[in-house]
């Protein structure tokens, strides 16, 4: 821990240029632009072990305000893991994490009013109606009744959910449960979102709604940062990546330049994860040719 | 190349499917036991149980022979077993994995060979083989005579054959309603209805042990042997008494049972094999029925605003609709009353017995968040200081006492009046409270320092690996609670010897003052432990 200053000094050189008129460590400045204020989530030295298994080994990580970032990397990679330490659903065995310059673990009030966040593997309260569970999720964080039901009215409009409001969320189909999980993460209208593979299993016409309400969020100023393994949307998405693999950072920084002169980011990324040269089965010469058995 | 490679990729002969289906059942038993000594354990265990108290009923069976009532018995016996073996598969669905024929959809396997091969896999298991050893036992109970015996054997065949046949075409025409929510949420209640079916063949057992009990069942033997597959029986007891037509028709009957099962099996397996599965139609299916509008309704609008009102609403919402909490609900209902009711019943019944309705009640304060399990997250991601805590557990709290106050009032109200005296209603009374607090005070406690995961589905209420937490943090807590109420027990104690009688009515405001005391006391030591332990809670409770 007591190299932590080294960290945040290395990784200020990879940070993108507006972050350079950060003091490292100073306060806060500049109200009313969001591009000059702390960065979104600053990680440092962050560990976790399950076991004999090193899931997250060491990140360093500065993620800006007001960019559409994207946490890619291959299945196992350890994004859950990261993302749960980050909005304190996991605790790390070592390392901190800072959103919008408050520390995760050290003020949860600071920190859990600022993050709206969407898990994968966990679930709702799914014996709630769609519409009961954002009305209870609204309260619970502390809004005003009538605010909860107008916000969550119009959420359910946009998402497409009307027509299911009242419908047990254990009967909801795959994409509805994401799109009711992502209602209740925006509720509280907060400045930065975390979803966990958000368009996992999710049918085209639900993912486009999605990818319209979080296209309409950031463009407000707001932070969105999700992980995926699907290169394209990504890449179609996103402004910011960070490319984790074996627990570990690979690359991180603006899109154009982590994707370098590879010509799509799934060539960057297959380079940087190192997994290229696998090759394609040899010795399934049976295969193919349209005979049956 | 090629050629050498593709003939040996291609298998000579097609292997015959009953054998490939009957390998299939021994692989997932096997690969079944291989999981866990436990498991292999419990298989084990069933396994000797099974056989011996088969080999009981055969030997009483043998017995009998000779008895006036056999032939209704080994008819009402054949009855039962396939009753049965009719409902195990709406209660125990992930029981058999080829049970299940939706998982063979996608293979081209004609409907007649799939039934014969299925039926021949089903045979393989206990529970075939403590049926052939009942039914055997059934017939030697009746047959009279080579010919008999003879028309036994054939029936104990028939018998097995419709009992298997019948549990594996309802498993098929219910597999819809299985794999649907209602269906799982059903198979939870299982347990519920296997305790209650235990509770009348225990009161049924204890008639027909009655002298000349047995006689009690000519009537139901008399119609019973005319439906199958008990007509078998019926006729394995005709051909000992030389009623050959008689005899014949009840096997034609079992016969024609078997035959029509088995159509209607095939009807419906090829009907659920070619049709679109639960998952289409369910996005078919219009809105539900449940519109409570965008405001509250009815007495949830006299609950309090805030993180209180809101907790205590989906938690009642959760007692009703989620099939878990609902059976710990009825559970603790149900028994809190039955304690003394039956008690009295016996005629020793005491008024201290209605304690059971506070600790039953008040033991559901233990490990609250598992019972929302990983969904606690959302709970986690809302609480950021001791204060939310103590909010949401007081909640808890609160929605448990607006059951369990009046409950036990009721409960102690009808044990006073119901086996007495009135006189130690005043004591029993401000003790039941003492207790309801001090297990609300050692619930909370308990859900902040031992959480444990309730799997959603299935009859296990404790996560594989985490039955010691939750034995020791409910023995423990029930301990605790015990000496917190000790000094209440105490001045109670005091004031008998002492013969202070006239003072025992102080004994009501001091256990309900102390109640609400121990559980305030409760909830303020809990709320920082939740607080700072939410990671460590949510990982308890989402494994399994």
């Amino acid at each position: 821990m007591a190299n932590e200053p080294e960290h945040i000094e290395g990784r200020a050189e990879t940070a993108p240029p507006q972050h350079s008129t950060v003091a490292p460590g100073g306060p806060a400045t500049a109200p009313g632009d969001v591009m000059a204020g702390p960065p979104a989530v600053r990680i440092q030295g962050l560990w976790k072990k399950f076991g004999e298994q090193t899931a997250v080994h060491g990140i360093d990580l500065t993620l800006p305000a007001g960019r559409f970032i994207g946490l890619v990397g291959p299945n196992g990679a350890g994004k859950t893991t990261t993302l749960s330490m980050v909005t304190g659903l996991l605790r790390p065995d070592a390392g901190t994490v800072e959103i919008g310059g408050h520390d995760v673990w050290q003020d949860p009030v600071s920190v859990k009013s600022r993050i709206g966040v969407l898990p994968e593997g966990l679930r709702l309260f799914e014996r709630l109606s769609g519409r009961e569970l954002l009305s209870y999720i609204g309260r619970l964080r502390g809004l005003p009744g009538d605010e909860v039901d107008k916000r969550a009215g119009q959420l359910l409009d946009v998402l497409g959910l009307s027509g299911a409001q009242h419908k047990l969320v254990v009967d909801y189909s795959t994409g509805m449960r994401k799109k009711i999980g992502l209602a209740a993460a925006l509720l509280h209208n907060p400045e930065i979102l975390f979803l966990d593979e958000p368009f996992e299993g999710v049918d085209p016409v639900s993912a486009q709604t999605i990818r319209g309400v979080l296209e309409r969020y950031t463009a407000s100023g707001a932070t969105v940062i999700f992980s995926s393994h699907v290169m394209e949307l990504v890449e179609s998405l996103c402004d910011w990546v960070a490319v984790l693999a074996a627990g570990r950072i690979r690359a991180d920084g603006p899109l154009a330049e982590v994707r370098g002169a590879a010509p799509s980011l799934q060539d960057a990324f297959l380079e940087l994860v190192g997994a290229q040269d696998r090759g394609a089965g040899a010795d399934l010469d049976w295969l193919g040719g349209g005979r049956a058995r | 190349m090629s050629t050498a490679s593709a003939a040996a990729a291609r298998p000579a002969t097609a292997p015959s499917l009953t054998g490939v289906f009957v390998r299939l059942k021994l692989s997932l038993l096997r690969n079944g036991l291989r999981q866990s000594t436990g498991r292999t354990l419990a298989y084990v265990a069933s396994i000797v149980v099974g056989l011996l108290f088969a080999g009981a009923v055969v030997l009483g069976l043998t017995a009998l022979r000779g008895n006036a009532h056999a032939g209704a018995l080994a008819v009402l016996l054949t009855g039962m077993l396939t009753v049965g073996w009719a409902v195990m598969p709406l209660f125990f669905p992930g029981s058999d994995e080829t049970l299940d024929p939706t998982r063979l959809v996608m293979l081209p396997l004609r409907p007649r060979p799939l039934i014969v091969s299925l039926l021949m896999a089903s045979l393989v298991g206990i529970g075939p083989v403590v049926t052939l050893m009942l039914v055997a036992g059934a017939v030697i109970a009746v047959a009279d005579g080579a010919l008999a015996a003879v028309v036994g054997v054939v029936a104990a065949v028939l018998v097995l054959l419709v009992c298997v046949a019948l549990a594996r075409a309802i498993a098929t025409a219910s597999v819809r309603l299985l794999t649907s929510r209602r269906g799982r949420d059903l198979a939870v209640l299982g347990g519920l209805f296997i305790a209650l079916g235990g509770q009348g063949v225990n009161i049924a057992a204890q008639r027909l042990g009655r002298p000349d009990g047995l006689s009690v069942l000519e009537p139901l033997g008399e119609v019973l042997r005319w439906v199958p597959p008990a007509s078998a029986l019926g006729a394995v007891d005709d051909a000992g008494h030389g009623a050959y037509g008689r005899a014949l028709a009840g096997l034609a009957l079992t016969a024609l049972a078997l035959a029509l099962l088995l159509w209607w099996w095939q009807r419906t397996l090829t009907a659920l094999m070619t049709s679109p599965d639960s998952s289409t139609l369910q996005a078919l299916e219009k809105d539900g029925a449940r519109r409570s509008g965008t405001g509250e309704r009815g007495l949830a609008r006299l609950l309090p605003d805030g993180r209180t009102g809101t907790v205590m609403r989906r938690s009642l919402r959760y007692a009703w609709r989620d099939p878990k909490s609902k059976m710990a609900w009825a559970t603790a209902l149900g028994v809190g009353l039955l304690v003394p009711i039956a008690t009295s019943a016996q005629g020793n019944g005491s008024m201290y017995t209605a304690f059971s309705a506070s600790a039953l009640l008040g033991a559901q304060m233990y490990n609250q968040f598992g019972q929302d399990t990983s969904a606690f997250w959302m709970v986690a991601s809302t609480i950021a200081t001791p204060r939310d805590a103590y909010q949401e557990l007081r909640a808890r709290a609160l929605t448990l006492a607006l059951v369990a106050v009046p409950y036990v009032t009721l409960v102690v109200v009808g044990a006073a009046a119901l086996i007495g005296p009135w006189s130690d209603f005043v004591e029993v009374y401000g003790l039941s409270l003492a207790v309801l607090g001090a297990l609300l005070a050692t619930g909370a406690m308990s859900s902040a320092l031992f959480p444990y995961s309730i799997p959603s589905e299935g009859n296990k209420n404790v996560a594989p690996g985490q039955g010691a937490i939750a034995w020791f943090s409910l023995f423990g807590g029930v301990l605790v609670a015990a000496v917190l109420c000790s000094p209440l027990v105490a001045l109670t104690v005091w004031l008998h010897v002492a013969g202070l009688h006239q003072l025992l009515w102080l004994l009501l405001p001091a256990g309900a003052v102390y109640g609400v005391g121990l559980a305030e006391a409760g909830l303020r030591v809990a709320a920082p432990r939740v607080a700072t332990r939410l990671p460590e809670i949510l990982g308890a409770v989402s494994k399994g």
